[in-house]
């Protein structure tokens, strides 16, 4: 079976990727349509970076004061606002660095389909067709997380709360199965009583009687404070150097790194050996224990392979699952044993939100804002929003029948929705204008398509003017009189095999009142300027059959 | 389209709503339509399930004060495509089981066959084929559900979302230049029962 | 179709369906719901069970064989119970089971349950677009989510849920008794809601 025919379609390449050697040159064609078979100009569609550079006109911004597109590759992007996409709040910037960048509030998604997460009262679940409770009008805890698409529900990990709202410290607190989890807040108060001790009565073989693996927050908490103590207590004796001075470059640092290797290092307790008797400075030692963040691989995997025996297949996590438990891991909600990376889907955690964010652009090259939307997530207003859509022509392509010329089912030569090697197709270009003033187009397309197998092209009307837009409100009644219609014949010849693409450059010409004086134009005399635009262009015709 | 209608295959309300008679519509008194809306043939809209405020007084009184009960609220230039079903979402509330109203806003398509069964859905926004949006979704305006895709219920999808899969999520973003791709002005014009033919 | 404008005094604008084929003997409880929208059409017998609900639209289709519906089932508009599927196979034999839906199914929009001994067990709900195969066999309280499709001859164990692309999974949630409960409330509302014409069927 042959691919799926293919809708004919149009991309329009970025200036910005003009730097590539292959690109056209920046200068417009000197000639037009008789210079089409300037083949040192060609633009190649199929070359590795066109990829990179061709994209639909939707997608591409318009730099009024560079009067060049702009694509999503080269505008340089500023976060507006943040939101949860799921409860719709907006999120203070300043709120993101210390909570990071999921909704912190009860939106979750399911671990295992990722739909959305609903809290419910126990006593009455999500799911329209099954909720009950006639007297639960005020429906109480405990609550859960359901997910309404597949069904899981967080009592499948032992996961209730008490309250409705506030999942996700809720969620920080407590582990899959119900018992207790050390938050920061814990973890801080419990290292106020314990670091005055440890640090004096460091014996390496002590281990806290509450043991256990560490929770990754814990583990690297424990971490950081044990190694700045370490630095600080290293240093202090030093000649005044503060952390901010510990880059590796600087002198102090050096000479603690060789001192640290160039003494007995073998030895990692605080006992000062023989040739590290220098003046009491003590001795910047590796963490020993788990107050101090040593955390032991635990090597000895029988019991989670028995936990997988037990599970069996369908309490396995799938690679997508434990994908998405990354964020999990990241937002300080993680299961301890494997860090987040859960293999089972009883270890499974909910995903909070991801939130999303509403951006402004600006042009790369003048950096002027050339989008900005309202900073309110309810609003879909743009204050400023400069599409290329509104300042170049929309190129429509599609298979002109000669028999009836208007509008008809597809060409014989596409019947089946593929081209037919060795023969001719014509199709029908409709340029749409969307100024208000009258353009004048030059095309100009290779006389060959490039590629392994190569299409001849012929643009019929190499040049022709497109009247000016009229008021877009007046519903644009009649689409031929407000757009003309640009008849181009293009004639596709020779065998192939996939997708014929043709390049094609675009020159749009037109006047416009000199923008020298924005505000006075109205009364003063009107200059008229002329603009230009070139870029190329890809038309997607068709795939040509391959019998 | 095969052949050529027949003259009238469309009823054109007053307000430029053109509703096909091949249409399957169900309580009708408690359907709302803006105006220019159009709705294609075996389009199915269940405008009798409606709340049941006082769980007596529908019976009887059957056309109390049309528009005090609507089930399916529709606003201008919308477009339901052959086969596609609109239906109001139910809940439990208060422990009893209640249908809720369905809000659409205007340029709203639905593709062919989708079943909708949203709660709120915003302006400009694009139902593709074959869509399942369920109970007590919220789509916000400018979003694009692709074909196939099953909103599960109680999803709330943000403006400018591009959604697929199932179940949904977001994989993308509408671009800034494809906001006026939701208008439906153009659409509306070619049907009914003196079509014209659609713009190149 | 003669009249021009929807107004208040209409309550709908449903064409009729063509009523091809033969009308199948019916026994229906007296407590069903049916509205007069509902298709119903065939050779075979087909049975409603007390309190069930048939909404418009819905198509049954008792040409593969007997159609039983259990008590409380919901069969939502545009569902296709024992539809002939592709294969469009006849089996007129004295006795031939095509679909049997146990207590408290429901179909949703349609879903498409095909002919040929398919059982759907107490609970289960059939969610939008979904198509049953011919002979599967769904356990109880399963959940097909919306636009999935049970193979032909499949099994299906009880408490699955049928999601994405044909992946299941066990629905631990235990809340039989109270998805019964609200489907029994649910049907107090259609009721009140949709008119029954059982007498249009016999």
């Amino acid at each position: 079976m042959a691919p799926p025919p293919l809708t004919p379609y149009t991309f329009i390449q970025c200036p910005c990727s003009d730097s590539s050697p292959a690109g056209p040159a920046p200068a417009s064609p000197s000639g037009l349509g008789s210079d089409a078979e300037d083949d040192d100009r060609t633009f190649d569609p199929r070359a590795p970076r066109s990829n990179y550079s061709l994209h639909p006109l939707e997608y591409l911004m318009y730099c009024e004061d560079c009067h060049q597109i702009r694509c999503p590759r080269c505008v340089a992007e500023e976060i507006v606002t943040y939101y949860c996409p799921s409860c719709l709040f907006e999120i203070p910037s300043s709120n993101l660095k210390s909570e990071g960048n999921r909704c912190t509030r009860s939106c979750f998604q399911c671990p295992i389909c990722i739909g959305p997460l609903a809290v419910t009262s126990l006593e009455a679940p999500p799911d329209p067709n099954l909720l009950a409770a006639d007297n639960a009008s005020a429906p109480s805890g405990p609550y859960i997380l359901a997910c309404s698409y597949c069904h899981w529900s967080s009592t499948e990990i032992g996961i209730k709360f008490d309250k409705p709202n506030g999942i996700y410290s809720q969620l920080q607190k407590v582990h899959n199965g119900g018992h207790p989890r050390v938050t920061a807040k814990d973890r801080k108060d419990r290292r106020k009583d314990t670091i005055s001790e440890t640090t004096v009565s460091s014996e390496p073989s002590s281990t806290p009687a509450t043991s256990g693996p560490l929770d990754t927050e814990t583990h690297f908490d424990n971490l950081r404070s044990f190694y700045t103590h370490q630095i600080s207590d290293s240093v202090s004796s030093g000649p005044g150097l503060s952390l901010t001075d510990m880059g590796v470059s600087s002198p102090s640092s050096l000479t603690r790194l060789m001192n640290l290797y160039t003494v007995n290092s073998l030895d990692p307790s605080k006992k000062p050996t023989a040739a590290s008797a220098r003046r009491s400075k003590p001795t910047f030692r590796e963490a020993a224990d788990a107050e101090e963040g040593l955390q032991p691989a635990d090597l000895d995997e029988s019991s989670a392979i028995q936990a997988l025996r037990v599970a069996s297949w369908p309490g396995t996590a799938t690679a997508e699952q434990r994908g998405t438990q990354e964020a999990v891991r990241l937002s300080n909600l993680a299961e301890p044993p494997l860090h987040g990376r859960s293999r089972l889907v009883s270890e499974l955690r909910p995903i909070p939100v991801l939130l999303r964010t509403k951006r402004s652009k600006r042009c790369p090259v003048c950096r002027h804002i050339i989008s900005k939307p309202e900073p309110k997530v309810a609003s879909t207003r743009f204050r400023i929003r400069l599409v290329a859509g509104s300042y170049i022509p929309a190129i429509a392509i599609r298979p002109l029948n000669l028999s009836s010329p208007s509008l008809s089912s597809p060409t014989a030569a596409a019947a089946n929705g593929l081209l037919q090697p060795l023969k001719p197709v014509q199709y029908l270009l409709t340029f749409t204008n969307p100024i208000f003033d009258p353009v004048k187009v030059t095309l100009a397309t290779p006389a060959t398509v490039p590629g392994r197998f190569a299409s001849k092209v012929t643009v019929l009307c190499p040049q022709f003017d497109i009247d000016a837009n009229t008021d877009v409100w007046d519903e644009a009644l009649r689409a031929g009189e407000a757009k003309k219609r640009a008849d181009e014949r293009l004639e596709g010849l020779k065998e192939d095999e996939d997708v014929l693409e043709i390049p094609m450059f675009v020159r749009v010409e037109w006047e416009v009142e000199a923008a020298a004086e924005v505000g006075t134009a109205i009364g003063g005399k009107e200059t008229r300027e002329r603009r230009e635009l070139a870029y190329w262009c890809v038309l997607g015709v068709g795939r040509i059959s391959q019998d | 389209m095969s052949r050529r209608p027949p003259k009238g295959e469309y009823i054109e309300t007053d307000t430029g709503n053109k509703v096909a008679r091949k249409a399957n519509l169900v309580g009708t008194q408690n359907i709302m339509l803006g105006g220019k809306t159009v709705i294609q043939p075996e389009a199915m809209i269940r405008g009798d399930l409606t709340r049941l405020n006082p769980p007596s007084s529908t019976s009887s009184s059957g056309a109390a004060a049309p528009g005090s009960n609507t089930a399916v609220s529709i606003g201008r230039y919308c477009f339901l495509d052959r086969g596609c079903c609109l239906r109001p979402p139910s809940r439990m509330y208060r422990g009893t089981f209640t249908y809720l109203p369905l809000r659409m806003g205007d340029h709203v398509y639905v593709g062919p066959g989708s079943v909708v069964q949203a709660a709120s859905i915003g302006s400009h926004v694009h139902i593709g084929k074959g869509v399942v949006i369920g109970e007590m979704t919220i789509i916000k305006d400018y979003t694009r559900i692709l074909d196939g895709t099953v909103v599960p219920p109680h999803m709330v999808i943000p403006s400018f979302s591009i959604v697929a899969g199932r179940p949904a999520r977001v994989i993308g973003e509408v671009p800034e230049g494809g906001h006026e791709a939701f208008e439906l002005r153009e659409l509306y014009k070619t049907v009914g029962n003196n079509p014209q033919r659609a713009p190149v | 179709m003669a009249s021009a404008k929807p107004s208040a005094s209409r309550h709908s604008i449903l064409p009729p369906i063509s009523q091809s084929g033969p009308k199948p003997p019916v026994t229906f409880s007296s407590s069903i719901t049916i509205s007069d929208g509902a298709v119903l059409t065939g050779t075979n017998p087909i049975l409603i069970s007390s309190e069930s609900v048939i909404h418009p639209r819905a198509r049954l289709d008792s040409m593969g064989g007997t159609i039983s519906i259990g008590k409380r089932c919901i069969i939502h508009e545009r569902t296709r119970i024992g539809d002939m599927g592709s294969e469009g196979r006849l089996s007129l034999q004295e006795g031939n089971k095509a679909v049997t839906l146990e207590d408290y199914v429901t179909v949703e929009t349609a879903a498409v349950v095909e002919a040929g001994d398919t059982l759907l067990g107490e609970g289960t709900v059939v969610g939008v677009g979904s198509r049953i195969g011919r002979g599967a066999v769904v356990g109880k309280y399963c959940t097909i989510t919306p636009q999935s499709e049970v193979p032909d001859e499949a099994r299906i164990p009880d408490f699955t849920v049928v999601y994405g692309n044909g992946m299941r999974r066990q629905d631990k949630r235990g809340v039989s008794a109270l998805m019964n409960k609200a489907q029994r409330q649910q049907i107090d509302v259609l009721r009140r809601l949709i008119p029954s014409k059982p007498e249009k069927f016999h």
